[in-house]
């Protein structure tokens, strides 16, 4: 055939490569670092000594009531103190309290003890610099600014005068301790979600029985950038953070728990737009369900919990009701409960999928037997000169 | 007479496809390639590739928006088909030549044993070769899974009320894998039959020359040539089977919109689902205190702190009476940590030492011995005129007992 030529094979194999190319890898993900904790004690000069400030200090129930009737508590505990991580490196009281270096101390300016106490935080940037940068780019740093003067300051978490050793000193972990009481410090402000919280699967293992694989407040949360978590970011992004614990292998074969769910997730209808949000709009908003939308958030059960596990199909169904209320009693199968298809589970699904596994490449088998004998018979006539 | 010569150069051309089915054919690859492109980047949604595109169309929701679009064009132009075939079979009474039969395959065999070597010829096929056939029949077959698929996935709800949930996840598998067999047929089949063979432009120009046609239609051409093609009936007969087919036709069509109609609107949550809920609202800021960290409550009376000396009971005070109360004893230290940093050597009252203190300050002397209510030191602290009340009851009574006893040195 004369018109028979190489660059007419392009389309199809250009065809080829772009298939080839949408199959490709999808991306890996990143891996969170430990977090570094840098402390320098802030050279002065003209230290007092901290006995000095105890001396008056020390006094249990030594109180200033201040201009808006609240009681100001001056005690200072000497034996935490010295217990604790300032106390351990004998950091020095006006190190942080700077002006107070003399007595009389300098007019007390505030009118209550949190004007105080949302004054005097910036002190710790002195040493904590990196954990002081992270806390301004934080929701509870936008709240202050925004006037809601509850907003935790660092003081509020990290009791300067109390405060433990949190992460230890070589590896930089959080210590087991440290861990235990996350809850409790967030608590302080968040009573409500705390109380949900000691309820939840993870939660009761960690006030009931010290299990420390389980996620405390800032797992989830992060820990000082706190970010809010009613943003379309955080929400389509949920998925990726409970993956991090979920798709692990090593913790999760201690529970018999899958690590299926985000590649389940992912390859569904709902978990593929998410993903899609993710990457391509992450702070658009998407009404598409998150794991958080079925498996609830501080009040995360068992899935075989008989009141509230989602493993049941008329709980499941309350669920997929939230957003489709028309849905009925089948309905629920038709999301595949984080299964892969197999003969056991979603057998249908399983067996059309190996219908096509075979059938794609017969047809596509014998097409291209056809194809590739057609293309070198013609080509053989085509060198011989022959015209049919 | 007639010479071995090559045909004139203004050849002889063949209607094979009318305007209309140039349209129609027009039609159905920009629906088909939209769908493909739209669909696969959805199932491949993890590729980077994927996310480009989608990226490029304007997001997910805007993909599936065209997706679905280009299906219900694709679902018209069906339909459109359907009605002109049945216009074609009942009115104009055609030869049904695109219907498959056994010469096909014997066609095919023989079309294969040729490009192998085993048969002499390759076969001498009619208007429709089993190429086209194939072709035709795999996107009739592929129209029907997708169409019904389709409609599982978007009407899942109204689907799960009839049928097993399941049979959603199962068409979706059976959308996809006939969407990669369709695209991957369409690539290799159609692509290497009419581009790469040969470039047949009979979609587009609508004819085929006479050496195409005894190329690629012999058969065809033959019946042309022998006057035994397709003959339109006699207008007489068109109008009468038209009185009969235009109803019927207009029924299905309107019966096939109203499906099309269904289609699209049978149910709306499974599309826009209803907004986010009030039970996800939870109450942030529940302080456990009344600010966080707690502080006592300003109370009318000053509170005491509870340590043992609050309640001064037998227990402590025989301590008290028997042990030497002197400044060296136990007031001098007391004053040294508690009120020298102050009441130092800086001037004024200076309490480092005994007979310093005893000397008093700019206010007089302020330890009176025998006589601790009458010392100014307490009269000060007991009526809070101190500036700073540094002392604890206990240690207030300490020195009063120093003070009752002759406020002595050692």
């Amino acid at each position: 055939m004369r018109r028979l030529k190489i660059a007419q094979a392009l389309p199809l194999l250009a065809g080829i490569v772009l298939v080839a190319l949408a199959i490709a890898g999808s991306r890996s993900q990143t891996v969170r670092a430990a977090p570094h904790i840098n402390q320098v004690a802030a050279p002065n000069s003209q230290q007092v000594d901290n006995s000095v400030c105890l001396a008056c200090h020390s006094r249990p129930d030594f109180n200033l009531t201040m201009a808006n009737g609240e009681d100001l508590s001056l005690t200072i505990n000497p034996d935490k103190f010295s217990q604790s991580v300032h106390g351990e490196n004998e950091i020095a009281c006006t190190s942080c309290h700077t002006d107070f270096t003399g007595f009389p101390h300098p007019e007390l300016k505030a009118a209550s003890p949190r004007e105080i106490a949302t004054t005097y935080y910036t002190t710790c940037q002195q040493c904590h610099a990196e954990q002081y940068d992270k806390a301004l780019d934080s929701v509870h740093q936008r709240a202050l600014a925004g006037g809601q003067t509850n907003a935790a300051v660092c003081t509020d978490c990290h009791d300067p005068h109390e405060q433990t050793r949190i992460t230890n000193k070589d590896t930089g972990e959080v210590l087991v301790t440290a861990k235990l009481h996350i809850p409790q410090t967030c608590a302080q402000c968040h009573s409500g979600i705390y109380d949900t919280y000691k309820y939840s699967v993870h939660g009761a293992a960690l006030t009931e029985e010290g299990n420390l694989d389980v996620p405390t407040c800032i797992d989830c949360h992060g820990v000082h950038n706190i970010q809010d978590p009613t943003t379309a970011q955080f929400r389509n992004e949920t998925p990726q953070l409970c993956a991090k614990c979920h798709a692990n292998g090593t913790l999760m074969r201690a529970y018999g728990l899958s690590t299926n769910i985000l590649n389940t997730y992912v390859a569904d209808f709902h978990g593929t737009t998410v993903t899609l949000f993710e990457k391509n709009s992450p702070d658009q908003p998407t009404n598409k369900p998150v794991c958080t939308d079925c498996h609830g958030i501080h009040d995360i059960s068992k899935v075989d919990n008989l009141q509230t596990g989602i493993a049941l199909k008329q709980n499941l169904l309350i669920k997929c009701q939230r957003c489709h209320p028309d849905a009925t009693a089948n309905f629920p199968d038709a999301w595949m409960s984080h299964y892969v298809a197999s003969p056991d589970n979603f057998p249908l699904v399983y067996y059309v999928n190996l219908f096509y596994k075979f059938f794609i490449p017969a047809v596509l088998g014998g097409m291209a037997v056809f194809v590739v004998t057609d293309f070198v018979r013609r080509w053989i006539e085509r060198r011989k000169g022959a015209t049919h | 007479m007639a010479k071995k010569s090559t045909p004139p150069q203004t050849e002889r051309t063949y209607e094979r496809f009318p305007l209309a089915r140039r349209i129609e054919h027009l039609t159905m690859l920009l629906s088909f390639t939209t769908l493909g492109l739209t669909g696969l980047i959805q199932k491949f949604a993890t590729s980077t590739t994927s996310q480009f595109l989608v990226g490029l169309l304007g997001g997910i929701e805007s993909v599936r928006s065209i997706h679905h679009f280009a299906a219900i064009v694709l679902i018209i132009g069906t339909m459109y088909h359907l009605v002109v075939f049945g216009y074609q079979a009942y009115v104009l009474r055609i030869r049904l030549s695109m219907l498959p039969g056994f010469q096909d395959a014997k066609d095919a065999l023989q079309a294969l044993l040729y490009n192998i070597g085993f048969a002499k010829s390759r076969p001498q096929m009619g208007r429709f070769t089993f190429e086209e056939k194939a072709e035709y029949w795999a996107f009739v077959w592929g129209t029907i899974v997708m169409a019904v698929t389709g409609f599982l996935m978007w009407n899942p709800i109204t689907s799960a009320k009839i049928l097993p949930g399941e049979f959603i996840p199962a068409a979706k598998a059976a959308h996809g894998g006939e969407a990669v067999l369709a695209v991957l047929a369409i690539i290799l089949w159609h692509m290497y039959g009419v581009h790469i063979k040969f470039f047949n432009k009979a979609m587009w120009t609508g004819k085929l020359t006479e050496q195409e046609m005894l190329h690629e239609h012999p058969l065809e051409l033959a019946d042309i040539k022998a006057g035994i093609a397709d003959r339109r009936p006699d207008e007489a007969t068109i109008r009468k089977r038209q009185k009969i087919y235009f109803p019927i036709a207009s029924i299905l069509t309107l019966g096939m919109l109203a499906g099309i109609y269904g289609f699209i609107n049978t149910e709306e949550t499974s599309l826009t689902t209803i907004p986010p809920l009030a039970e996800q609202q939870v109450e942030v800021f529940v302080p456990q205190t009344a600010t966080p960290r707690p502080t006592s409550t300003p109370t009318a009376e000053p509170t005491i702190a509870p340590t043992v000396a609050d309640t001064p009971s037998a227990a402590t005070t025989p301590d008290a009476a028997t042990a030497v109360v002197s400044w060296d004893g136990s007031v001098g230290p007391l004053f040294q940590q508690k009120c020298a940093a102050c009441h130092g050597a800086s001037g004024g009252l200076n309490l480092a030492a005994y007979t310093d203190a005893m000397k008093g300050g700019a206010s007089g002397v302020v330890f009176t011995a025998g006589d601790s209510a009458g010392s100014l030191m307490i009269i000060k602290f007991e009526s809070g005129k101190h500036p700073y009340a540094v002392l604890t009851t206990e240690e207030l009574d300490q020195i009063k007992s120093w003070l009752d006893a002759g406020a002595l040195e050692k």
